[in-house]
């Protein structure tokens, strides 16, 4: 049966890196620790391939056609996409891809009821993946990725009991379909609170950050689902918040666990909540 | 800005994707910006919102805000550390009608 050895939530926020110097030490101190402590665990977990569950941003279709979870299939997957070079200020990358787990994924989902799509060519990739790969050194390591871009923008996109469905389906997946040795990471990139585009756009909902944070790493699924519903994201930050239900696949895959997360920090120009969260995988209820 | 008002018929979204997927587009909108708008079925009070860089009426039509602001973006800049805090800043004023939120660093 195949494992997962490590699992984790985190925000992507291009101003993490291209405002990175101009913030304040007690915020640098957030990114840095938050980061470096997913780099370390994610190598030491010797996984052979994550899975990333990221917000698309509407980066690679159009609104009239929308998929709600895009799986890029390529052997490679290369960023940032040109037009966010400038706007992210991040390095380029080349990560390792892994049509084999890819394609088996989609073909597992869809026996499983969770409508997956895919695309053979290399996605479209902002802040969303290159961020957290670029952070993590992601293509520097033989850890192959496999990026599932999900609708979390253009409504009706799916809620968080949803996310929790395609988790257990993908939990399911994991432990039947894949080969008997593999060791897989689980990544959700997105949040916290923000509202991009929107009137709300400095606005950071500090009370919603650190209570997502602390039911996170508290490992109860159900006062989760009670308290952290789509209406309440959106309160928080219309359009943007509700990409903290990237985190809810992981979580439910993972089953109940507890988690660790380092430091929060709601530095306006940042223009989004930062904090992640690292499961301890033995502690499932 | 609330969900009742989006209208994902408007022909704005796919101005923002051809521009976002094509540099040429992107040059061009700088340079002639009716020659470009002139190719998309937009209804006159969205094209004229475009004109005047009225995204409060662009979001009362039914515009996406996430690609509303990589709209700001395509007209003030997009660069990391300068430029998209500018986009940003005339985004939320525009908005908004006034700039106290907007941090002063």
């Amino acid at each position: 049966m195949a494992q997962i050895v490590f699992a984790a939530g985190a925000p992507h926020a291009p101003a993490i890196v291209g405002l990175f110097d101009k913030a304040p030490d007690d915020s640098r101190k957030v990114v840095t620790d938050t980061y470096a402590a997913i780099t370390n665990e994610l190598r030491a977990a010797k996984p052979d391939v994550v899975i990333a569950f990221a917000n698309d941003h509407l980066s690679n279709s159009r609104i009239t056609f929308y998929p709600d979870f895009l799986i890029g299939t390529a052997a490679k997957h290369s960023g940032p996409h040109e037009w966010f070079q400038e706007w992210i200020g991040c390095r380029d990358y080349t990560a390792k891809g892994n049509p084999a787990v890819a394609k088996s994924l989609f073909a597992g989902m869809t026996r499983r009821g969770v409508r997956m799509t895919v695309r053979e060519e290399n996605l479209k990739f902002d802040d969303n993946i290159s961020v957290p790969v670029t952070m993590t050194d992601l293509d520097k390591t033989d850890i192959t990725l496999v990026p599932v871009l999900q609708n979390c923008t253009v409504p009706p996109f799916p809620d968080a009991e949803r996310c929790f469905e395609v988790g257990h389906a993908l939990r399911d997946f994991i432990e039947k379909d894949l080969p008997g040795n593999m060791r897989v990471a689980l990544f959700g990139s997105g949040g916290l609170s923000h509202e991009p585009g929107g009137a709300k756009y400095y606005k950071i909902d500090e009370d919603f950050d650190r209570r997502f944070l602390e039911l996170c790493a508290g490992g109860d699924h159900k006062a989760l689902l009670k308290e952290i519903t789509v209406e309440r994201m959106e309160e928080a930050g219309t359009g943007g918040t509700a990409e903290v239900l990237s985190w809810f696949p992981v979580m439910a895959a993972i089953g109940e666990c507890k988690g660790r997360s380092f430091g929060y920090t709601g530095w306006p120009s940042f223009r989004c909540g930062i904090g992640g969260v690292i499961w301890d995988l033995k502690t499932k209820q | 800005m609330a969900w009742e008002k989006f209208n994902p018929n408007l022909a704005a979204h796919d101005l923002v994707q051809d521009m976002k997927w094509n540099p040429e587009i992107r040059k061009e909108f700088k340079q002639n910006e009716k020659a470009v708008l002139d190719r998309y079925p937009l209804l006159p009070e969205e094209r004229k919102a475009i004109e005047e860089r009225d995204f409060r009426k662009l979001y009362d039509l039914g515009m996406h805000p996430y690609l509303g602001g990589q709209l700001s973006r395509f007209i003030w800049g997009n660069d990391a550390g300068k430029g998209a805090v500018e986009a940003s800043n005339k985004l939320v004023a525009s908005l908004q009608g006034h700039t106290r939120d907007i941090p002063k660093s």
